[in-house]
């Protein structure tokens, strides 16, 4: 790096300093990072210590209940409640519009409810203040407002024809200017760093938090070369700000917001009543346990009783109903299980033509990373709600073992009930947070892989804009 | 007149502003349409469900239809669809409609464990919020009149044509015909898809009038703001630059700090709470005297008091007593949740008292009734149909009468809400008023700026724009 280059990007940054403005936008956008930091901080905590005291109070309640009938509890039921990913105060990513509270009995399967995008008034749709929504969208806007000047005004002025004739290249002057603007962008992240390692720290998330701002570096340094090669591609100034802010908007308001609704009109989601009738339906085509005719469930009674070797249910050391209720509940899980992947890939296909579009805007890319990283994208949600499934079928069937083997099959009496320590054997529901990096490491690296597209094209263009600035001004 | 129509001419001869009036006309079509294929969408979709319950029903009909059918299993397996249709409105300010679940079904079970079922939605897809009418006339229509106000006056300064232009005869209304002509072109660039949309949707007149006057305010205030800056900003770097700050912090900023104040203060848990406690009633009853649960029904079903006692384990009158007593339990619970949610609009309407963008949402969405009241007021109808199919049942139930096929034929229907866009009149004045006194400062700066004449080159400053020479 040579002195020249040095001496500009010092120069750049004592005008930043001067400049009431740039100072001004800056402590603000500091602030800002600081204050989404700590109320971001504050309100996880509160969320996280909410959600784990229902927890815990919700499976205090169910060891707590009397002595019943197995079936009664397994409509009794349990609430499961998503806690957080630990990084998610630093990106909420779609915890506000994916419920975080379901309730699981036998045969049904119910949503994720009380999301709190449902329970807002329309304001939160202008955003939620999260460091991430102040690094994706408004720190471009700072950066923009920085750096928009640093060649064409030096154009404008003239004095850009005063460096060159004292045989400063255009290389320097850029690589000088690219230099100061680039610590600027730094400068922006480091609040974000310092928290995100703070956090990571005591949870084990070290290297999502170092690729989150790995890629936040990368997002804004795109930012930052943009700037410039506007700075040096046009001659006035004003006009570099009005073309960027125009890019900002394409890229960080009206693409995501486009894309959307483009990709949900070519792919329908099935509602979820019409999803709950298809597997009525389904369940009605394999079989009926009522009808005593039925095909399916007469094979089930001779499986049943080749396998005890009797000759009728009578005799059966387990009562029979129990076993209906275990292949019942089979049954419809699978269905519940075929019908969940069918319409996750169906979203999963919209999001991906979502991401493909990504590749004309750095802030999809930058937010599918973030999200992921945070643990707070949707195919997150998906595993949680695949987990909480597998939870209900295992729970459920659990209870329905104790009526088949507890509940006597003959004579039972008219309230037939079982020992309430038995609900102290059904295990409790154990999340096991995902782990970005092995579910989604294809579609990290293909982030990355955009981002770093961006920076080496904009690069390029900025060696070409120099090279530009050098016979123009000469 | 003429000189109003030269100016308009004037306007468009500039090649930025005319093509920031098209992109905003272009935008607003394309966010017409996309509004209207979504609203088509839920139509389509209501009707796809409407049809698969239809299915459904007839299958619970077959089977429990029959000359001695039990009321009680008729009850349990008779799902009643509800559905809420977008309003003819709704394309132009989907608000909520994208994340809250528009068909639901109930059945005479508890309501409030089946009121707060979420629909499958993709949450990625949603989060960056809908691209309609109200996004492209909240944010995109600000930075229209900033690229058309920004140079206003410093342009001609810099142009060195203030000094005579200001001694020309029609002087005098200059900055206010400049500003009308500029605001008319924005103002057209938006309405003229609104009103093809409204016709397309057949909207009720007043409704589109409304968000036409809600758009007109709208951009009367962001014209009053940038005649103001234009008036005040020595160069149109510096116009633009203060310009799009106030567009920062009025459409991003405040918002969301707005948003994370009213959330963290009022607290919405009590949806998760009512859940947890009618759970614990519904199910203690089942271990609980049948007598406690009757006594507990019959307060507010006295009608029901004399009918034949239960004696056995299970009869469906004890079972729909008490989950109607489940429901009745947590009233409060129910009444202390409804209050956070209006008490969070609440605020976000005061919210809006103080900025524009928030009382233009506001009153857009109350409009189309897509925001979180027309939600709730989806949940009342839910609630209204519950209670009728309870009062439809009962009398089979609990005067044991069979519950047959011609029964089935008589299930109390539906009853849609009627469509309930109104105008939201608080923030209307709020609106008006800033408007009015935006436009009112702006116009008198804007006449002191013929008083003072400013000489064509300015003081050379340390302003934004200009920096001392590189030596």
């Amino acid at each position: 790096m040579s002195g020249a280059t040095v001496r500009i990007a010092r120069e750049e940054w004592r005008w930043l300093a001067r400049s009431r403005v740039a100072l001004v936008a800056g402590v603000l956008l500091l602030l800002l990072i600081i204050t989404a930091t700590f109320t971001s901080v504050q309100k996880h905590e509160a969320i996280d210590e909410a959600r784990a005291r229902y927890q815990s109070e919700q499976i205090e309640q169910f060891y707590n209940q009397p002595d019943r009938h197995p079936h009664r509890m397994v409509h009794y039921g349990q609430y499961v409640f998503r806690p957080l990913a630990p990084l998610a105060f630093f990106d909420t990513g779609v915890d506000a519009y994916t419920g975080n509270m379901v309730f699981l009995e036998g045969h049904r399967q119910n949503s994720a409810n009380f999301a709190e995008a449902r329970q807002s008034s329309l304001m939160l749709r202008f955003g939620q203040l999260t460091p991430a929504f102040v690094l994706q969208t408004l720190a471009p806007l700072l950066i923009i407002f920085l750096a928009f000047r640093a060649l064409a005004g030096e154009r404008e002025r003239g004095t850009l024809r005063l460096m060159l004739a004292q045989g400063i290249s255009a290389r320097q002057i850029v690589s000088g200017k690219l230099i100061a603007h680039a610590a600027v962008a730094g400068a922006i992240v480091l609040p974000a760093l310092l928290a995100l390692t703070i956090m990571s720290a005591s949870s084990g998330a070290s290297a999502q938090a170092l690729l989150i701002i790995l890629g936040y570096c990368a997002y804004l340094i795109v930012w930052t070369l943009m700037a410039l090669v506007l700075s040096a591609l046009v001659p006035r100034a004003r006009d570099a700000l009005l073309a960027l802010v125009a890019l900002w908007m394409v890229t960080v308001v009206l693409l995501p917001r486009g894309l959307p609704e483009l990709v949900a009109a070519s792919q329908t989601l099935p509602t979820r009543i019409e999803t709950e009738v298809a597997i009525g339906r389904d369940l009605k085509a394999i079989g009926d346990s009522h009808d005593p005719d039925d095909p399916y469930f007469n094979d089930f009674k001779m499986e049943v009783l080749a396998r005890y070797g009797v000759s009728d249910v009578q005799d059966l050391p387990v009562q029979y109903a129990g076993l209906v209720a275990m292949e019942g509940e089979r049954l419809t899980s699978d269905l519940f299980n075929r019908y969940a992947a069918d319409a996750n890939a169906r979203e999963d296909r919209q999001n991906a033509l979502v991401r493909t579009f990504g590749l004309a805007s750095p802030l999809i890319a930058v937010r599918q990373l973030s999200m992921t990283l945070a643990g707070t994208d949707l195919d997150n949600h998906q595993d949680f709600l695949s987990q909480v499934e597998s939870y209900r079928y295992s729970f459920v069937q659990h209870l329905n073992r104790m009526q088949a083997e507890q509940i006597p099959a003959v004579n039972p009496g008219e309230d037939p009930r079982i020992d309430a320590s038995n609900w102290l054997e059904v295990p409790g529901f154990a999340y096991v947070a995902p782990n970005p990096l092995a579910y989604a490491g294809g579609r990290i690296a293909q982030s990355f892989g955009i981002l770093a597209a961006w920076l080496a094209g904009l690069a390029c263009l900025l060696i070409l804009a120099a090279r530009r600035l050098e016979r123009i001004a000469r | 007149m003429s000189l109003f129509l030269a100016e308009l001419k004037l306007t468009l001869r500039s090649r930025i502003a005319a093509a920031a009036l098209f992109l905003l006309f272009l935008l607003a079509a394309l966010a017409v349409w996309s509004g209207i294929s979504l609203s088509d969408r839920q139509n389509a979709a209501i009707e796809r469900v409407q049809a698969a319950h239809a299915q459904d029903l007839a299958a619970v009909a077959r089977v429990y239809g029959q000359p001695d059918g039990d009321a009680g299993y008729g009850a349990y397996y008779t799902f009643y669809l509800t559905w809420d249709r977008p309003s003819p409105l709704a394309f132009a300010a989907i608000g909520q409609r994208d994340i809250q679940p528009f068909t639901l079904r109930v059945r005479t079970l508890g309501l409030h464990s089946q009121l707060y079922e979420s629909e499958n939605i993709n949450a990625e897809l949603a989060l960056p919020g809908p691209f309609d009418w109200a996004f492209v006339l909240i944010y995109l229509a600000p930075l229209a009149v900033l690229v058309l106000l920004h140079d206003l006056v410093a342009g001609e300064r810099e142009a060195g044509r203030l000094r005579l232009l200001l001694s020309l005869p029609g002087a005098r209304g200059l900055w206010a015909r400049r500003l009308g002509a500029r605001y008319l072109l924005v103002l057209a660039a938006l309405a003229l898809p609104l009103v093809l949309g409204l016709m397309l949707t057949q909207a009720p007149l007043t409704l589109g009038a409304g968000s036409l006057l809600v758009a007109a305010l709208y951009l009367a205030f962001w014209s009053g703001l940038g005649l103001l800056v234009a008036a005040l900003v020595r160069s149109s770097g510096g116009g633009a630059a203060t310009l799009l700050g106030c567009w920062i912090v009025l459409t991003l900023v405040a918002p969301t700090l707005a948003t994370s104040a009213i959330n963290s203060a009022i607290p919405a848990a009590r949806g998760t709470d009512l859940s947890l406690a009618q759970r614990e009633i519904v199910h203690a009853a089942w271990d609980k005297p049948k007598e406690e649960t009757f006594d507990a029904f019959f307060v507010n079903h006295p009608e029901w008091r004399d009918t034949p006692p239960v004696t056995g384990r299970f009869h469906w009158k004890w079972y729909y007593a008490f989950h109607q007593v489940g429901d009745e339990a947590v009233a409060p619970q129910v009444a202390e949740y409804r209050a956070s949610l209006a008490a969070r609009e609440r605020w976000t309407e005061r919210v809006g008292w103080l900025l524009p963008t928030v009382s233009t949402q506001v009153l857009l969405h109350r409009l189309a009734d897509t925001d979180l009241q027309a939600h709730l007021a989806y949940q009342d109808s839910i609630a209204a149909l519950h209670r009728r199919i309870r009062y439809f049942y009962y009398p089979y139930v609990f005067e044991e009468r069979p519950f047959t096929a011609a029964d089935f034929e008589r299930l109390p229907d539906y009853q849609p809400r009627p469509s309930g866009g109104s105008l939201a009149w608080g923030s209307l004045i709020a609106l008006g008023l800033a408007a009015l006194a935006l436009l009112a400062l702006s116009l008198r700066r804007a006449h002191r700026v013929e008083m003072v004449q400013p000489t064509a080159t300015s003081r050379p400053g340390r302003g934004f724009l200009s920096k001392p020479a590189f030596t």
